[in-house]
Order: structure tokens, then sequence, then C-alpha cells
């Protein structure tokens, strides 16, 4: 037998290393109280989304919808219960579950105002942790996706709430994640910034990821969800 | 593509975004120099007006005192990535570093880059300035052997600004008690004077901390002001201190987001 080993030698399946668990995302138990003694804002939550799944979480003003969102992306842990995306655990491998998720914070957060839209997103791609030579090219797709062609050299302080708005959706879509976590999304968003959007949810549940949507009850949308719940006294009840 | 590649992509991407914010104010370089010069000017005629124990010229004195000036300058950048940190959390960035693979321990360390090498950049500056404008005289045979020490000296240093950049998570209020602790190490570090002028107790907190070896290394290496000890003596003391001393700071940052992360805290500012 030839030492000399062939292409063929290393011809084997590798595992596909992002479905490993049971579900794109999976919140089990999840508890959260702001101040000791208190009643929790998040008591024993439950919620799992399938692939393709579109989720929106509704619910009054400060009934603890954002919080959810938090643990659901990793920023703060849970009291109690754990929130994993396909068996990641956030708090475990915090690195492998970020690869996994991408966060929408609500507001109009999260940017440098003195870089323009083009470095803004060049930066956030690489601490995304994007392969170095896709960056380039997730770059240019952000900006033609989300129709930022005409702000790309602009400064974001220089920018108006909806066009940072659609630079921070821009930001959220191109790690290209497996499950999008998006608060209150259409904040300072027009017509066709939302029409923009929802188009960019469907190409991420066509890859076979899954949204969770969170903003306030009586919000009117334009766009279906597959479930509706509605968080109150930090219970999720099917709407 | 590596790990390891795309670590240093993202550590590229901030030290360039660190840049390109540096940038867009347009007069910061210009008033820096200036008040390099400015403080050049005073000590210039200090060394002129004050006979200093131990410094056969004024030239000695004034030459001693640029390299304290230049060192000072890397000192404070150090401790100003605090406030950084601090400028974003408030801006909502320092979430947007949490909720990246990169993470916020990474991103403070490489948030301090920048900074550490203007710092530098503006040492070299201020010892042109010297040379320059006020006829310094540098000892140009060892002064290449100044930026590999001036390189472990940053080591040394950097634990400080993470160590406040810590505290700034946890408490979400940058520099508390930074301005004291640049003062006092100013004075143990012997930046200014030198260290045999202090008392005893206070020559005793000289020994304890990474600036005053790094100090006097430099001013070796720069101005050929004797050293108290070895050169030999020195780097290691400078290498022990950041041997000991990073891997300390980076625990502490990470308990600190962790902390933050647990209580709910680390999206307060």
């Amino acid at each position: 037998m030839s030492g000399v080993l062939t292409e063929a030698d290393f011809e084997f399946e590798l595992p596909t290393p992002r479905r490993q668990g049971p579900m794109p995302l999976s919140l089990r138990g999840v508890s959260k109280a702001w101040d000791k003694g208190r009643v929790p804002v998040l008591n024993r939550v439950d919620l799992d989304l399938d692939v393709g799944d579109k989720v929106r979480i509704a619910g009054r003003n400060g009934v603890g919808k954002t919080t959810l969102m938090r643990i659901a992306a990793g920023l703060i842990d849970p009291d109690r219960g754990e929130a994993t995306v396909w068996g990641t655990s956030a708090v475990a491998s915090p690195e492998r579950y970020q690869r996994l998720v991408s966060f929408l914070p609500a507001g109009d957060r999260g940017l440098y105002a003195r870089l323009s839209v083009r470095r803004q997103l060049d930066f956030w791609a690489r601490i995304a942790m994007v392969p170095r030579r896709e960056v380039r090219a997730r770059v240019e797709e952000a900006i033609e996706l989300f129709d930022l062609r005409e702000l790309a050299d602009r400064r974001v302080d220089r920018m108006s709430m909806g066009q940072r708005q659609r630079l921070r959706i821009a930001m959220t879509f191109m790690p290209h994640p497996d499950v999008l976590l998006l608060d209150e999304p259409l904040t300072s968003l027009d017509g066709e910034g939302a029409e923009i959007l929802f188009a960019a949810i469907e190409r991420v549940l066509d890859r076979g990821g899954a949204l969770l949507w969170c903003s306030p009850a009586g919000e009117r949308l334009e766009y279906e969800f597959d479930r509706t719940y509605m968080l109150d006294e930090g219970k999720l009840v099917r709407a | 593509m590596t790990a390891f590649g795309e670590n240093l992509s993202a550590f590229y991407a901030v030290v360039r975004r660190d840049f390109h914010v540096f940038l867009s104010y347009r007069t910061r370089l210009v008033s820096q120099i200036l008040t390099s010069i400015f403080s050049l000017t005073l000590f210039y005629y200090v060394s002129r007006l004050v006979r200093v124990e131990g410094f056969t010229t004024p030239d000695r004195y004034f030459g001693f005192v640029v390299v304290g000036i230049a060192l000072v300058g890397v000192l404070y950048s150090c401790f100003a990535v605090s406030e950084t940190i601090r400028q974003e959390l408030v801006a909502g960035t320092f979430e947007r570093l949490l909720l990246s693979p990169f993470g916020g321990v990474r991103g403070a360390v490489a948030t301090m880059i920048f900074p550490l090498a203007y710092a530098f950049l503006m040492a070299s500056v201020t010892l042109g300035l010297g040379v320059v404008i006020f006829g310094m005289e540098l000892h140009w045979s060892t002064v290449p052997l100044a930026l590999p020490a001036l390189f472990l000296a940053l080591l040394a240093f950097l634990p400080f600004g993470l160590f406040f950049c810590a505290l700034t998570v946890a408490t979400k209020q940058a520099n508390i008690g930074a301005s004291w602790v640049i003062a006092l190490l100013s004075i143990v570090g012997g930046l200014y004077f030198p260290i045999a002028l202090l008392p005893g107790w206070a020559q005793f907190a000289a020994e304890v901390q990474p600036f005053t070896p790094a100090t006097e290394l430099l001013r070796h290496l720069l101005v050929d002001a004797p050293m108290e000890t070895s050169v030999g003596l020195g780097l290691v003391k400078i290498v022990v201190f950041a041997e000991l001393l990073v891997p300390l700071a980076l625990y502490a940052l990470h308990r600190a987001i962790r902390l933050g992360q647990r209580r709910g805290t680390i999206i307060e500012y």
C-alpha cells in the first residue's frame, strides 16, 4: 500500500455544525425578576421555534417582552431556565450562540455616529466573524438588499431615524443568522423599508431559519405570523 | 478561514473603527501636539530655573523629564479607554460587541490598541519635539532598543486600563479615581523627578508597580540616564508584572461582564 494520500482519502461527510439540537430556538422555564422578592417579569416561560417558524410576542409596554428577547439573544441571563439555539446554550457557549442568532434591539442605539454606513457594516461583519474573504461581498449585499446605496458613504449622525433603522436592520441580517430576534423592528421605518424587511425575513426562513418578533399589543402589522403570543404577568399565552 | 484569521479580522475592524473616528475629529492631532509643546516649554524653563540633585546639567534633567512626559501620555491612554467603554455603554455599541461572537472582553482589549498605538506615536512626537525645538540629546545607539522595551512596557501598563474597564462595566462610571491613580503613579513611578527624592514608604510603592522599571529602562535607552539596577533586572520586572497582571485584568473584565449579564445590569448605563 502506497503511503501517499489522495483526495479520496479525505472524502467523508462532515457533521453540519449548526444543526445539532432539536430546535432553532428553545426557551425552557425562563424566569427573571428585576428585584428580589418582587413578582418576576418572566415566570417559567417555555417557547420553541421550529425551522421556518414566524412567531410574534405582543403585550403591553413594560410587560417583559424586551427582557425575554434579551435573554433569547444571550445578552442577559435568566434567573432560572435556559435559552438554547440548536442545543447550544447562550451562557455555556456564548461565542457559538452569537454565531447562530442575530438580535435587533429596540430603539436607535448601537451605531457609531461618526462612521459611514459602509464602514459600520464592514465593522459589524468582522466582529460577527464573517469569513474574511466574504466580508466585502456581504457588505455590498447588505447595501444592495436594504437599499442603502445612496447612503453608503454618509455618516450615521447625518442620517434620519428611518435611515438609521434600515442600517440597523441590514447589520442584523448580514451575518446570515439561523434565528432572527427582532424587537420592534418597524420603528421609524417607512412602507418601503417595511417591505424590504419582510423580504429579508422570508429569505432567512427559506434558508431554514426562524423568526421571533416582538412588538407592542395593538400594533397593526401587514405581516402574517404562524403564532402570536401575549405576554402577561410573566406568562406567554397563545393569542 | 481559521478562528485566528477571524479574530485578527475582528481586531483589525476595531482598530480601523477607532482610526476613522479619530480622523473625523480633525483638530485633535494639532491640539495634542500643541499640548506637548506647552509641556515641553514649561519643563524646559523649569530645568533652567531649579537645580535638581543628581543631575549634572539642566539638559540632563530636561531629557529625564521629557521621557516622563512621553510616558505619562501612554499612561493616560491606558486609563482613558475606560471612558471609551463608558461611551460605548451609553451609545449601545458595547451591547453590539456582546451580541457578537467577538464578545465584550476581546472587544475591550481591541479597543485599547488604537489609543495605545496613538499614545506611542505621540510619545515619539514629544521626544522629536524635544530634540528639534529644545535641542535635547538622544542616545542614538540605544534608541532602537527602546521600541521593544516600550512594547513590553505597554503590556505591563495594559492591565491597569483593563481593570478600569472592568470597573466601568460594573459601576457604569468611568475613571473612578483614575486621575488619582495616574497622579500617584506619576509620582511613585518617577515620571517627573527621581524617586530617590521620595520618602522611604513612597520608594517602596515605586518598587511594586511596573511604571518605575519601565520608565527607568526607557530613560536609560533614550537619554542614557543611569539605572538603579541592571537592564536585565529591569526587563525581568516588566515581564513579570505583565505576566501576572494581564491574566488577572482579563479575568476581572470577564467577571464584570458576566456579573452584569447575570444581574441584567449590562444593558444599563
